[in-house]
């Protein structure tokens, strides 16, 4: 008997230990990265900076926040991503709650479509295409629109109403609510979880977004921090630029961290408030309609 | 408006879509927009594939471009480049279900063995993070961990090994692919065994307690098994969605120099396609992908209905 139950704390151990290192690796890239945007010059050019910063600077920091564009960028992304989580849960509950209802005459034409758009892609050239012929080329409603309406999400939130008790609704159309009504103030108020996590979804989906301002935004002006980081990553001779400059106290890497950096701290704060939120949707992911 | 009678004598009485409009014509109204975008936004672009049945001029349009009929395709299945992106895009797909795969599954079997919830909900935080990063961030983090003075480099160098570059060589590219994908992925794909594993029957556990079986035991015999249905429905939809690597994810870890095993379907559209602006050739590309995923995802869908009751994206 003691033998086993010392067996098991063996396996229980070397269980935690793995994941522990699991957990480890998933962190050494972050840590690494925000140890070199605080590093110093020197530190960063010799290789001393493993996971804290050495020689403790701010300059790699200010090179980056004074400038304008990144605000800019920042601004992009922020009004994108709150204007299309708002559009995107008004679309997606409008067309998820009608689709939950058998009276409706167009229930099952309408999810056949749905289903179709989950199985079939459209090509991607074709879809470029129609897109810009609509004016969404240069325009910040390339990195809305195509996000607002996911035949995924639309599905969990139908699931959710499907499962709304039937007798609440109906007192309320009895009570002279029509439909209208009825969902927006008798099944939505009651749906905030499930509004939460998908609403959640669509703001991550938009806020980490590169496909389609890649395809459809060629004004700087108008690039969001993902496309922003990217600029400075790959056709880093602008950083390279601002770092040759012999004064300074900091390098392109230490200042392409702070992009890096400064890209992932509106998440990295909200992360944790939200991740009990995020289980639950993908647990929700998994309940089909 | 209505009540829960005339409802019911709605449900009976009602023939044809006219009749249901008149008394349900609300929810034909909230549905409007919905239905509007996805026409617009995934059938017209559906649609707009015939061009890759013309030679498409931007100045002539859809309906006025000659026709050519099978000539595309006839000139993609001769392209070199054509095999290239196909083997690429075999290959990673494969490669992702070897080895990305099963990862997550053997994570949440770990997960469930540790004791202290304080430490578990600690880690399930960390590993839970890079999921929430965009692939852009990730592939720089990636860029910068192999580059020259990246940690890899410095860790191979304590052991006297010269620097490796990793993401300029394109006999790396698959590897940093799967390592990429495990690293963004494998922690977040814990979430769904986690649930499958909570609504496992506690009384199967103790029955075990009572008849001796260590920990390792109860994984394996009770745990596993448990868990099996959802892994296999699991399997098949990822086996569905074999074709769709992620554009983002392969675009921003590819370099020219990796162009020979990491330049999949996806990446060539866009450079050929957007980029170059050669619109029929590429939607052919595109619609051949479009069709050989349609048929994987049917067919897995429907494997994965008949194994198990609630398997199945629809």
């Amino acid at each position: 008997m003691r033998k086993r139950s010392w067996n098991d704390q063996m396996f229980s151990g070397v269980m935690t230990i793995i994941l522990i290192l699991c957990a480890v690796i998933a962190v050494i890239p972050l840590l690494s990265v925000l140890a070199l945007s605080f590093s110093s010059k020197i530190a960063v050019n010799t290789n001393a900076v493993t996971l804290f910063p050495v020689g403790f600077t701010l300059d790699s920091w200010k090179a980056i926040v004074t400038r304008p564009d990144m605000w800019r960028a920042t601004a992009v992304t922020i009004g994108t991503t709150l204007v299309g989580t708002f559009l995107a849960l008004i679309i997606t509950s409008l067309l998820a709650y009608p689709l939950s209802k058998k009276e409706f005459g167009l229930q099952k034409g309408i999810m056949i479509m749905v289903v179709i758009t989950m199985i079939f892609k459209a090509p991607t050239v074709p879809y470029f295409l129609t897109l810009r012929s609509i004016g969404l080329y240069n325009s910040v409603w390339a990195m809305i629109l195509p996000h607002i309406l996911t035949a995924y999400n639309m599905i969990v939130m139908r699931t959710f109403f499907l499962g709304f008790p039937r007798e609440v609704e109906e007192s309320a159309t009895i009570d002279g609510c029509g439909p209208f009504r009825t969902l927006a103030q008798i099944v939505l108020p009651s749906s905030k979880a499930v509004i939460a996590v998908i609403g959640l979804f669509y703001a991550v989906t938009i806020w980490n977004q590169y496909q389609h301002p890649l395809y459809f935004i060629s004004d700087m002006n108008m690039f969001p921090l993902q496309m922003k980081v990217r600029q400075f990553v790959t056709e880093s001779s602008e950083l390279q630029t601002i770092a040759a400059k012999r004064a300074v106290n900091y390098t392109e890497r230490s200042l392409k961290a702070v992009v890096v950096v400064f890209a992932i701290v509106p998440i990295m704060l909200v992360y944790p408030k939200l991740q009990k939120y995020f289980e639950k949707g993908a647990m929700l992911g998994s309940v089909k309609g | 408006m209505q009540n829960a009678s005339q409802r019911a004598a709605a449900r009976t009485h009602s023939k044809g879509l006219a009749d249901n409009f008149r008394k349900y014509w609300p929810y034909y109204v909230m549905a409007m927009p919905g239905v509007i975008y996805l026409i617009i936004f995934r059938f017209i672009p559906m649609l707009g594939s015939v061009i890759a049945f013309e030679d498409y001029q931007v100045y002539t349009g859809i309906f006025s471009s000659q026709w050519v009929g099978m000539k595309n395709f006839v000139n993609m299945f001769t392209y070199s480049d054509f095999s290239r992106i196909l083997t690429n895009t075999l290959i990673l797909g494969a490669l992702r279900i070897l080895f990305c795969f099963p990862v997550p599954v053997i994570m949440a079997l770990m997960m469930n063995e540790i004791g202290a919830p304080r430490l578990k909900k600690t880690i399930q935080t960390a590993v839970y993070i890079p999921y929430f990063l965009s692939w852009i961030i990730v592939s720089e983090l990636i860029f910068d961990l192999l580059g020259v003075s990246g940690l890899f480099n410095r860790a191979r160098a304590l052991f006297g090994l010269r620097p490796l570059l990793v993401m300029q060589q394109s006999k790396y590219f698959r590897t940093v692919y799967v390592f990429s994908t495990i690293w963004k992925e494998a922690g977040w794909g814990t979430v769904v065994y986690m649930a499958a594993i909570a609504g496992i029957d506690q009384s199967l556990y103790e029955a075990a307690s009572i008849d001796g079986a260590t920990r390792f035991q109860k994984m394996r015999f009770i745990t596993f098994p448990m868990l099996l249905p959802t892994v296999i429905t699991m399997l098949l939809l990822q086996i569905g969605s074999f074709m769709e690597l992620g554009f983002e994810h392969v675009f921003s870890l590819l370099t020219p120099m990796t162009y020979s095993t990491g330049d999949i379907f996806d990446t060539y559209v866009y450079r050929v396609g957007i980029l170059q602006a050669q619109y029929s050739i590429t939607t052919a590309v595109g619609l051949f992908q479009s069709v050989i995923g349609l048929v994987m995802v049917v067919f897995f869908n429907q494997l994965s209905k008949k194994i198990s009751d609630d398997g199945g994206l629809w």
